[in-house]
């Protein structure tokens, strides 16, 4: 019947049926791959793959340093300053937009605006302005992710019930206390959700960007490697790649549930 | 008309107005609440009710006339924006969801008493202040007997449980007056009674209070659909309508609703039994002239609370 659950065992046991048909498919499309022609990388057997496990930990000869180390920490810098000033400045830019008047009319053109424009297509404008060092990065990932990130927490801010507005101001409030007070704490839960979502997009926009334009960093890699055809080296990096999403994902989910345990799905 | 100044007032609304554009919503609208009454407002659907309490609460600003709030020593202040001397309790989100039952109470201090820099800036002096506010909250948890349900968050607790709350976390400001919006509207009959006979107490504790030569601390506005509600918690009945006989009184077209029935309602003991006979008569009474668009009363013809009270009054908080 729809909607009838199942037993906690029958669900482990499908979802671990569903991982081991998957890898035995690779594993049976990588072995008919290599019986025409063992060098084949673009569909690479296990230990192929181990291959590039190793080539991407050990301490590379040309560079001289690791290219997991090089590449984390040049795309994790890009992609944390980026978000958390996107973060930051959204939130507060929403907060205040959807709490007064004035500010959301002054700002709510120009954000929609820009919300609308695909930051890939306008790199050439990050190019020309800010040059192709870190701020591009942060300035695309900014572009792409304040807009949206704003507009839906001003648009959760208004929702706010105005009884729970017009009490606070009969128990004293403040106009600056009903914003942090009332209206931050009654949307965190959206605002911790809105965050979530604009991981995606951010990461998507930065890899893009590292492709065309990085000289380190994943999204380079990537189409350093790929280049040459060594799936062996992409596989990996495409499953850190959403590992990392995945953990940052349940980070959020996880700060949510202990900042907001009022806001818990009801089950 | 003069009686009236003999009782300290707790608010008063005068010559009331409100439009909106071309439509005309209260018209003349003056009521005037003593210390420590409980007063209820009742009125068929549209005519205004919520007006008339915004206009009090200070979220919609009269288009003419004015509401007071008068304090304990007799001082007026214009009511013009909500203010912390006006507490309310909503029918829906009357309470913070992300706050315990305890945390909605003690917000009232901490917004009223404390500033944001201050408690960013004084961390220590903040959580000492913190304490008595949440002593005081739970202490006032326990008046409106919920002692036990003070940690809960708001959708853990039932209904009744969440007005309880409500009121609690407007008492704690000691409001001069305190508006209730249809607090039982969503209960239950059970429920509804218990906060009934809650409202009964707090006239029993006015009324000793004002004995004791000390201000009667709950001053109650309630609006209610109901009309048992309203004649059994309160100690006088406002009722206001749109339909009254306005062709008599000079006008061409209707000019908004008007308090068209003051008077007195019998006044109840929180330990008799709830006993509707007593007051099935004036229950028709208001049922004719407050709901009824035919006859339609005068203008003034009904309102004769202040008229009608007796000098010699022993009864309720006006008579102690």
């Amino acid at each position: 019947m729809v909607h009838r659950p199942l037993e906690r065992n029958q669900v482990l046991a499908l979802v671990a049926l569903s991982v081991v048909v998957l890898l035995l498919a690779y594993t049976g499309v990588s072995w008919r791959q290599h019986l025409a022609n063992p060098s084949d990388t673009t569909i690479p057997s296990w230990s192929q793959l181990y291959e590039g496990v190793v080539t991407i930990v050990q301490v590379d000869p040309r560079s001289d340093d690791r290219w997991l180390v090089t590449d984390s920490l040049a795309t994790g810098k890009r992609l944390f300053l980026g978000l958390g000033m996107s973060w930051t400045l959204g939130v507060l830019l929403g907060l205040y937009m959807g709490s007064v008047a004035w500010i959301d009319a002054l700002f709510v053109a120009p954000l929609s605006l820009a919300a609308k424009i695909v930051p890939t297509a306008a790199m050439a404008v990050f190019f020309v302005v800010v040059g192709i060092d870190l701020e591009m990065y942060v300035t695309m990932i900014v572009f792409g992710v304040l807009p949206a990130l704003a507009l839906s927490v001003q648009l959760a801010a208004k929702d706010v019930p105005k009884e729970l507005v017009e009490k606070a101001y009969t128990l004293g409030a403040s106009h600056q206390e009903v914003i942090w007070e009332v209206i931050f704490p009654s949307i965190l839960p959206k605002i911790l959700d809105a965050i979530r979502m604009s991981i995606g997009p951010a990461m998507v926009y930065l890899i893009a960007a590292e492709m065309l334009v990085g000289d380190e960093g994943f999204g380079y890699r990537i189409r350093l490697v790929q280049k040459r055809l060594e799936m062996q080296v992409v596989y990996p990096y495409l499953v850190l790649l959403a590992a990392f999403g995945f953990s940052m994902d349940g980070g959020v989910r996880l700060l949510k549930s202990w900042l907001c345990p009022w806001a818990e799905e009801k089950r | 008309m003069s009686l009236h100044h003999d009782h300290l007032l707790a608010m008063s609304v005068e010559g009331l107005f409100k439009e909106f554009g071309a439509k005309k919503v209260l018209h003349d609208v003056s009521i005037e609440i003593a210390a420590g009454q409980i007063v209820s407002l009742v009125g068929p659907s549209g005519c205004g009710k919520s007006t008339l309490l915004n206009s009090i609460l200070g979220t919609l600003l009269p288009t003419a006339g004015a509401v007071s709030i008068i304090d304990a020593k007799g001082a007026r202040n214009l009511v013009r924006e909500p203010g912390r001397d006006r507490g309310i309790v909503y029918q829906r989100y009357s309470l913070y969801p992300f706050l315990t039952a305890q945390e909605n109470v003690a917000i009232g201090p901490k917004l009223d008493e404390t500033s944001l820099p201050f408690r960013l800036f004084r961390p220590f002096a903040w959580r000492e202040l913190r304490r008595t506010h949440l002593d005081q909250a739970a202490q006032l948890l326990e008046k409106v007997g919920l002692g036990d349900a003070i940690h809960r968050y708001p959708h853990e607790l039932s209904g009744g449980m969440r007005q309880r709350v409500a009121i609690a976390q407007a008492l704690i400001m000691k409001p001069r007056i305190l508006l209730l919006d249809e607090p039982f509207g969503a209960l239950d009959e059970a429920t509804r009674e218990d906060l009934q006979t809650m409202l009964l107490r707090f006239y029993e504790d006015n009324i000793a209070a004002k004995r004791a030569g000390e201000d009667p601390p709950y001053t109650i506005l309630i609006v209610t659909h109901e009309l048992n509600e309203a004649i059994y918690v309160a100690d006088r009945v406002l009722g206001l309508s749109q339909y009254w006989d306005w062709k008599e009184a000079g006008y061409d077209a209707a000019p908004g609703a008007t308090v068209i029935y003051d008077k007195a309602a019998p006044i109840y003991k929180s330990t008799d039994l709830k006993e509707y006979e007593r007051f099935v008569a004036q229950r028709e009474e208001i049922r004719q002239i407050v709901f009824e668009q035919a006859p339609l009363p005068r203008l003034g013809e009904h309102v004769t609370f202040w008229e009608n009270l007796d000098p010699n009054i022993t009864e309720g908080i006006l008579g102690s």
